[in-house]
C-alpha cells in the first residue's frame, strides 16, 4: 500500500485551498449577476427563436441573467401579476389590450426606460400609449392579406380576386359539393376566427371602433359580416358547412384546412409567410383584401405584438435593460425574420434580411396603406372582441341575423364602463 | 343557596379545562387557520367585493348593488343561466338513473365483477382536462369514434361540438361519463339493504319492480338525497368539461363559449368577468348569487326530504 507523503499532503491541502477560493469566487460572480424571468406566449420553433435570442443576451453581458420560459396561458400570466410578487419580470402580449392593463396599474410605465421610440411605426406607439404614457413597447406588428392556393385557383380557372363582386364569384367558383350535399371544398375559410369578419368589415369601410368607442352596428361593418354569410354559408347551409370545418385539423399544423387544399383562400397575418413556404406541395400567393371600392383598396386590420414590464417585477431596471436589447434594431430583425413577423420599427421595413421570406411584401405594403385600421387599445376592447366573436358565431351558426347579433353587442357594449 | 364556582372560558393551560380545551384548539388549529384564511376570510371579502368596482389590480371602489342591478340585463348571464340549469334539470336526473342502473347490474353475482367495478370507476381518477381532451376526440363529427359507432348503426350522425344544439349536449355526455363515483356509493347502498326485507317481499309474492319500488328505493333514499345535493352542487357549478370542450379549434383560444354560446355555463361567464375582463366586482356578485340560489335549492330539497326520505325504512 502506498503511503501518503508530506509533499502529497501539501500538494492535496493547497489543491483544496485552491477549490475553495475558485468555487467562492464562482459564487460572488454569480450573486453578482441578476436573474430575470422572461414570460413569452409564444412556443414552438417561434419559442426556440427567442431562446436563441435570450442566449445571445446572456453571453453579450455579464450583469444579468435572462430565463426564458414558454407559458401560452393569458389567464395564468394575468394571475402572475395579480400578486405583490409576480412569477416574471417581463413579457409579451398584444396592443390591445394595453388600455385595459394600464388603466388598471398592471404594466409599469416605460417612459424612462430609454428606448427611442421615434423609429416605431406610428400606430403602433399610438396603441401602446394610455392616458399620454408609454406602458408597452412593440416587438412586431401585423396585417392581414388575401392567402390563396394557386393550383386550386387555376383548377377552377378563377383570377385572383381584387373586387368583392370577384371575390364572391371566386368563392362560389372555389366551394366544390359532392352528390350527397357534403362539401369537399370550401371558397374561403377560417369562419371561427373573428379576424376575418373584422378584416371584411373594413373591407366595405366600416369601423367596429370608431372614435375610439365600440361602433358593431357600423351599417359598413354589417355588411362585411352579409357578405361572408351570404356568400360562404347561407348558399350551403350552416350545418353543411359545420360538418365540412368539423374535421379540420388544428391551425397551422400539418392537418391545417389550407394546407390540406380543403379551404381555396384564407385571410390571415403574415406570419403564415415563414411556415406556408415549408409545406410541401403547396403552391401559394397573397393578394390584397378585395375592397367595395376603389378608395378602399388594401384594407386590413393591423395588430401590434408588444413586450412589457409588469408593475410587480422585482427587477424593473434589468427587466428594461433586456427589453431595450429586445427592440433594438438588429435584434427585432433577428426576431421578426424568425417568427416571419412585420418589424415594428420602420428603419426595419426594407431590410433586406426579409428577402428570403416568400410573399412577405404583400403584408408590408399593406402597412403603409391608409386603409390599414385596428382597434384601440382601450379598457373595454377585451369585453367587446368576445362579444364580436358570438355575434359573429350566431351569424355564421344561422341563428340571428348580422344586425341583430351586432345590435346586441351594441346592447351590452352599454354596460363595459360598469 | 351555595355559590357555585364561575364558569370560566378562559384559555387557562394552568386549570384542568382550560388545558384540555387549549389542547384541544391547537390540536384543531391547522384546520382553524386553514379555513379562516383560504375560506372564511375569502368568502367574507367576496361579499364585500360584490358590492364594489374591483379589478384585482386597483383598490375596490362602492358601487352598491349597481352590481346585482347589472345581472338583470345582462343577457350573457342569463344565457349562462339557461344553459347551466339545462344541464342541472337534464344531468342531475340522468346521472341518478344511469348510476342507479348501473349499480344494479354492478351487485350482480358474476365472475370478473371486481374489474367491472374498477372500468365503471376508472373515468373518475382521470383528470377532468385530460378527459376533456380526449372527449374533443372522440366527438369529432367526421372523425370521432362515437359517430363511428353510429355510423355502423346507421342512426344520424351529430355535428357534436359545432352546432349549437349539440354543444350542451356534448358538456352533458362528457359529464355523464364521470357517473361511476355515483355508481359505487349506490352500489354500497344496495349492499345495506337488508336481505330478509327482499325475502319478505318474495314470500308477499312481490315481482322485481314491486320489490324496488317498497323495499329497495326506499332503503337508499337518504343515500339518493345525499347523491342528488352532490350532483346538483356540481352541475350548478360545471367549469372545466365546457371550457375545454369550448376551445376554439382553429386557434385554441380558451375564450370561446362553443357554437352559439352554447357551452357558456354559469361558471365560464364568471371565470371570464373575472380573468379576462377584469371585473371581479361583478364576477363576485355573480358568486354570491349562485351560492344564494344552490343554498336555496339545496333547502328546497332537504325540506322535501321529510316526504320521501325513508331513513333506511322500507315502505309500509
Amino acid at each position: 500500500m502506498k503511503r501518503t507523503s508530506t509533499l502529497d499532503m501539501a500538494s492535496l491541502a493547497t489543491a483544496t485551498a485552491l477549490g475553495v477560493v475558485m468555487s467562492f469566487a464562482a459564487t460572488m460572480g454569480a450573486a453578482a449577476q441578476t436573474e430575470i424571468t422572461f414570460s413569452y406566449l409564444w412556443g414552438g420553433v417561434e419559442g426556440e427563436a427567442l431562446e436563441q435570442i435570450i442566449a445571445d443576451f446572456n453571453a453579450s453581458q455579464s450583469n444579468i441573467v435572462v430565463k426564458g420560459v414558454s407559458s401560452p396561458d393569458t389567464t395564468k400570466q394575468l394571475a402572475s401579476m395579480s400578486s405583490t410578487s409576480g412569477s416574471f419580470d417581463i413579457s409579451d402580449n398584444f396592443g390591445s389590450n394595453v388600455g385595459a392593463w394600464a388603466s388598471k396599474g398592471i404594466l409599469h410605465p416605460l417612459d424612462d426606460a430609454g428606448i427611442d421610440v421615434a423609429d416605431f411605426i406610428p400606430a403602433s406607439i399610438d396603441q401602446v400609449t394610455y392616458d399620454g404614457k408609454l406602458y408597452s413597447i412593440p416587438i412586431a406588428v401585423h396585417d392581414y392579406q388575401l392567402i390563396y392556393n394557386k393550383k386550386l385557383l387555376d383548377e377552377a380557372g378563377v383570377a385572383v380576386p381584387a373586387t368583392m363582386d370577384e371575390l364572391a364569384a371566386a368563392i362560389k367558383a372555389l366551394t366544390k359539393v359532392d352528390g350527397s350535399g357534403n362539401i369537399t371544398q370550401l371558397g374561403l375559410g377560417y369562419a371561427w376566427m373573428p379576424t376575418t369578419m373584422t378584416v371584411l368589415g373594413y373591407a366595405f369601410g366600416g369601423d367596429w371602433n370608431g372614435g375610439g368607442k365600440p361602433t358593431p352596428t357600423d351599417a359598413n361593418a354589417i355588411k362585411g359580416v352579409n357578405f361572408y354569410a351570404d356568400n360562404v354559408v347561407r348558399p350551403y347551409t350552416s350545418a353543411a358547412v359545420n360538418k365540412f370545418i368539423a374535421g379540420f385539423g388544428p391551425y397551422m399544423s400539418p392537418e391545417d384546412p389550407f394546407h390540406t387544399g380543403k379551404i381555396a383562400m384564407v385571410i390571415d397575418g403574415e406570419w403564415r409567410s415563414a411556415s406556408l413556404g415549408k409545406v410541401e406541395g403547396l403552391d401559394w400567393g397573397v393578394a390584397q383584401i378585395p375592397a367595395a371600392s376603389p378608395e378602399l383598396a388594401n384594407s386590413t386590420l393591423v395588430e401590434v405584438s408588444t413586450l412589457f414590464i409588469p408593475t410587480n417585477s422585482q427587477h424593473k431596471a434589468e427587466a428594461a435593460e433586456f427589453l431595450k436589447y429586445l427592440v433594438s434594431p438588429p435584434v427585432m430583425a433577428k426576431f421578426s425574420h424568425a417568427l416571419g413577423n412585420l418589424p415594428a420599427r420602420t428603419s426595419l421595413l426594407g431590410d433586406p434580411i426579409y428577402a428570403d421570406l416568400p410573399n412577405y411584401a404583400a403584408w408590408l405594403d399593406a402597412l403603409k396603406s391608409p386603409n390599414a385600421k385596428s382597434f384601440s387599445s382601450a379598457p373595454y376592447v377585451t369585453e367587446y372582441v368576445t362579444d364580436l366573436g358570438s355575434a359573429f358565431d350566431a351569424v355564421v351558426q344561422g341563428t340571428q341575423t348580422a344586425e341583430d347579433a351586432l345590435k346586441g353587442v351594441a346592447d351590452r357594449s352599454a354596460t363595459y364602463a360598469q | 343557596m351555595p355559590n357555585r364556582p364561575k364558569r370560566s372560558f378562559r384559555l387557562r393551560p394552568d386549570l384542568p379545562g382550560g388545558r384540555a380545551l387549549f389542547k384541544g384548539l391547537a390540536f384543531a388549529s391547522p384546520f382553524l387557520i386553514g379555513f379562516a384564511v383560504f375560506f372564511a376570510w375569502p368568502i367574507l371579502a367576496s361579499g364585500y367585493y360584490s358590492l364594489t368596482d374591483f379589478s384585482l389590480f386597483q383598490p375596490p371602489k362602492f358601487v352598491g348593488l349597481a352590481n346585482y342591478q347589472r345581472m338583470l340585463i345582462d343577457a350573457k348571464f342569463w344565457k349562462s343561466l339557461y344553459n347551466t340549469l339545462f344541464l342541472t334539470v337534464t344531468g342531475v336526473p340522468l346521472s341518478l338513473a344511469i348510476a342507479l342502473a348501473g349499480a344494479h347490474v354492478l351487485n350482480l353475482p358474476v365472475r370478473g365483477q371486481p374489474l367491472f367495478r374498477a372500468l365503471v370507476y376508472l373515468p373518475t381518477i382521470i383528470p377532468v382536462v385530460a378527459g376533456g381532451f380526449l372527449w374533443r376526440w372522440l366527438l369529432n363529427a367526421q372523425y370521432g369514434f362515437v359517430n363511428e359507432i353510429l355510423r355502423w348503426f346507421s342512426i344520424p350522425q351529430p355535428n357534436w361540438l359545432v352546432e349549437p344544439a349539440w354543444g350542451s349536449i356534448s358538456v352533458l355526455l362528457v359529464s355523464l361519463w364521470t357517473v361511476g363515483g355515483t355508481m359505487l356509493i349506490y352500489l354500497a347502498a344496495l349492499k345495506d339493504v337488508p336481505q330478509d326485507l327482499y325475502e319478505a317481499a318474495a314470500i308477499d309474492g312481490a315481482g322485481p319492480w314491486r320489490r324496488f319500488v317498497y323495499v329497495t328505493w326506499p332503503t337508499i333514499s337518504s343515500v339518493t338525497l345525499f347523491q342528488i345535493v352532490v350532483l346538483l352542487i356540481a352541475y350548478l357549478q360545471i367549469f372545466t368539461q365546457p371550457f375545454v370542450l369550448a376551445k376554439d379549434p382553429g386557434i385554441g383560444s380558451s375564450t370561446s363559449s362553443g357554437p352559439g354560446d352554447s357551452m357558456l355555463t354559469y361558471s365560464v361567464y364568471l371565470f371570464q368577468n373575472a380573468f379576462l375582463f377584469l371585473k371581479m366586482g361583478y364576477a363576485s356578485a355573480m358568486a354570491w348569487m349562485l351560492l344564494v340560489v344552490t343554498l336555496a335549492v339545496t333547502l328546497v330539497l332537504l325540506w322535501s326530504s321529510r316526504f320521501w326520505v325513508h331513513n333506511g325504512r322500507a315502505r309500509d
